[in-house]
């Protein structure tokens, strides 16, 4: 489980989350939705160790993530918004180094690696240096780093972005299938098909606080919208798209 | 086995990541080895140069109506200075077939110098020829004696002493020897191998550090569960081996270039034998592994990969400045406290190592010591700049 307990955060003088909590169960898979700025990157980052919050904690299955990153981050597998590869090493080595880091050795390491090779499809990349890797096939190595070690807790930024539809199909199908397995997993996204699709839970974010959170027909419920992206948008902006000030929002 | 081991241990596993990276980076690899092949090969060429400027190479002149003055043609020439009689022909065109001067003498030359006038004798050179330009001051040297002879003998049928004309007889001793010379080309290769160190790891140091922040792969090296001093000091030990092996190619390439070179006529003994060539090269581990920390700290400093590379071509120039500063400032190094200064003790034990001079090895254990503890050190300020949130490029 993620808990995030009032949360904030300045860059600059510029308050980028205030007062923000949430909680991420397990076994579930959950959507962080909001507009460019929301502070959904900067949430992520918290969560993962790479930033510190300026007040309130996170807790990543019950380890205090600011006191002690390391223990937190042997449980959190991360796809962040750049794929972070190493043009010069083979898919193999790749991974190889990060199951390594992880603390996999041995007959362990070779079958975690295993795993993630036939369940990302990764046979014909595998000893191949990543430089000139398309979109999708970045996104699949990327994703067979995050889960080599099969984390308890998983954290993709806009992970569909850039992908064709096979690569698109096959991380949603790899996410369902950790979900099923019990991966938390949360993930921040503007596709609003992919939201639905794949959430049991959704948070929506704007200026750095949760300002609706559910089950997507929780949400549509709440605001009275027939589909996610006016109710995201009700939620987010206040009106749904173009409308004016003051008009009903769906 | 333990070597195995080591390697599946995070921190192997890391330390085999970045050597991989480094060594599979074509660019870095080409610019370390260019370098270090350039300096040996440009020291070889020099020495050579030097040698050839300072063998004396034998002077041509063609002596346009030298057949009327036998004695002063005759008088000319030796075995550095040829001289070539010839009844006629055009002073530009001798110029141009190879001659270094033309001298020619005037039509009444013979009747002028028998009735004491001052006859007239013309030199052509070519200024634009240094050759020309030596082989002028050497006629002009062969004259004076002559022209010097030829009056004191004319005082002499007169009746007047020769001395009278000579208040003092200056007389110049050149004591410069040709060791001397050599000298200061190999009091240079101690800096050129400390630079060569700085150059060939520039490339792969602002890569690892600016380069994984620009493409972001920090983050995901950030995110794992290691700690900060041992993501620094993996990057270290990989950009050391490139600086280093960039040294260690350097020596090797002078070791080999040495025999070729013509030091003997410099008055140089070779010194540097294969043994000296590896304790240089064991002196220099030390001050790579510290030029390697600094130059990623200051890569992590800087605002774009480009910024790096600008800081980091700064940096580079500053030591070998620094080292030329001292050498010319003829500053006394003799004290061991200097011996406990990166850069400088290397700079000392270097050039002690090449001329054959003895070395004090607990000097030389506790300056390596003091470098390998400043390197330490500057491990520990890295892992302390990784956790700077400006770092993840928050803007």
């Amino acid at each position: 489980m993620i808990e995030v307990n009032a949360v904030s955060k300045d860059f600059g003088g510029r308050k980028i989350l205030r007062d923000l909590s949430f909680t991420v169960p397990d076994g579930r898979i959950t959507a962080l939705l909001g507009a460019n700025g929301a502070g959904k990157t900067t949430c992520l980052r918290i969560i993962g160790g790479l930033l510190r919050a300026d007040s309130g904690d996170v807790r990543l299955g019950g380890i205090d993530v600011g006191r002690d990153p390391m223990a937190a981050r042997r449980q959190l597998g991360v796809v962040g918004d750049r794929e972070g590869l190493y043009e010069r090493l083979t898919v193999a080595e790749y991974l190889s180094l990060f199951a390594t880091i992880q603390g996999l050795s041995g007959g362990v390491r070779d079958k975690a690696l295993q795993a993630v090779r036939e369940e990302l499809e990764l046979d014909d990349l595998w000893h191949r240096r990543t430089r000139g890797f398309s979109q999708g096939e970045r996104m699949k190595v990327s994703l067979a780093r995050a889960m080599v070690h099969q984390p308890q807790h998983l954290i993709l930024d806009e992970p569909t972005r850039g992908l064709d539809v096979l690569a698109a199909r096959l991380l949603r199908k790899t996410l369902l299938q950790l979900r099923d397995r019990g991966t938390t997993i949360l993930f921040s996204s503007h596709v609003m098909s992919e939201v639905s699709e794949l959430s049991d839970q959704v948070l929506v974010m704007s200026a750095g606080r949760i300002v609706g959170g559910g089950t997507p027909a929780e949400l549509l419920a709440q605001t009275g919208c027939g589909n996610l992206e006016d109710t995201f948008v009700t939620l987010a902006y206040g009106t749904a798209g173009g409308q004016k000030e003051g008009a009903p929002a769906c | 086995m333990l070597r195995g081991a080591w390697f599946s241990s995070p921190m192997g596993a890391l330390v085999r990541k970045e050597f991989l990276e480094t060594w599979r980076d074509k660019r870095a690899l080409w610019m370390a080895v260019s370098f270090s092949l350039i300096f040996p090969v440009m020291l070889f060429a020099f020495t050579t140069y030097m040698v050839k400027q300072s063998t004396e190479e034998p002077t041509r002149m063609a002596f346009l109506g030298g057949d009327r003055v036998p004695l002063l043609a005759e008088r000319l020439s030796d075995d550095q200075f040829q001289v070539e009689v010839l009844s006629e022909g055009k002073p530009r065109e001798l110029l141009e077939s190879g001659y270094d001067l033309v001298l020619e003498l005037s039509e009444d030359f013979v009747e002028d110098y028998v009735s004491l006038r001052s006859a007239k004798v013309y030199l052509y050179l070519d200024s634009a020829d240094i050759a020309s330009g030596r082989a002028q001051g050497r006629l002009q040297e062969r004259l004076g004696k002559l022209q010097q002879l030829v009056v004191s003998q004319r005082l002499s049928a007169r009746g007047v002493a020769q001395q009278l004309l000579s208040p003092w007889n200056l007389q110049v001793r050149d004591v410069s020897t040709p060791s001397s010379r050599g000298a200061i080309i190999l009091a240079a290769v101690p800096g050129l191998l400390i630079l060569t160190l700085f150059v060939a790891s520039l490339a792969t140091s602002v890569d690892t550090s600016a380069g994984e922040r620009e493409r972001l792969s920090l983050e995901t090296l950030l995110l794992q569960p290691l700690p900060g001093w041992q993501l620094v000091a993996a990057k270290v030990l990989a950009v050391a081996s490139m600086g280093w092996m960039g040294a260690l190619l350097a020596l090797a390439a002078l070791v080999s270039l040495m025999p070729m070179m013509p030091l003997a006529e410099l008055g140089i003994q070779q010194a540097a034998t294969v043994g000296s060539a590896l304790g240089m090269g064991l002196l220099l581990l030390p001050l790579a592994l510290l030029v390697a920390v600094v130059q990623i700290l200051l890569a992590l400093r800087s605002n774009s990969f480009k910024d790096a590379q600008t800081q980091l071509s700064i940096l580079q120039i500053a030591p070998a400045m620094l080292l030329v500063v001292l050498d010319v400032s003829g500053v006394q190094l003799e004290s061991g406290v200097w011996q406990l200064v990166p850069l400088v003790a290397q700079q000392q034990w270097l050039k002690a190592l090449l001329v054959g001079d003895p070395i004090s090895l607990p000097l030389v254990l506790a300056g390596s010591l003091v470098s390998l503890l400043m390197a330490v050190f500057a491990v520990a300020l890295g892992a302390r700049a990784l956790r700077r949130e400006r770092l993840l490029n928050t803007g």
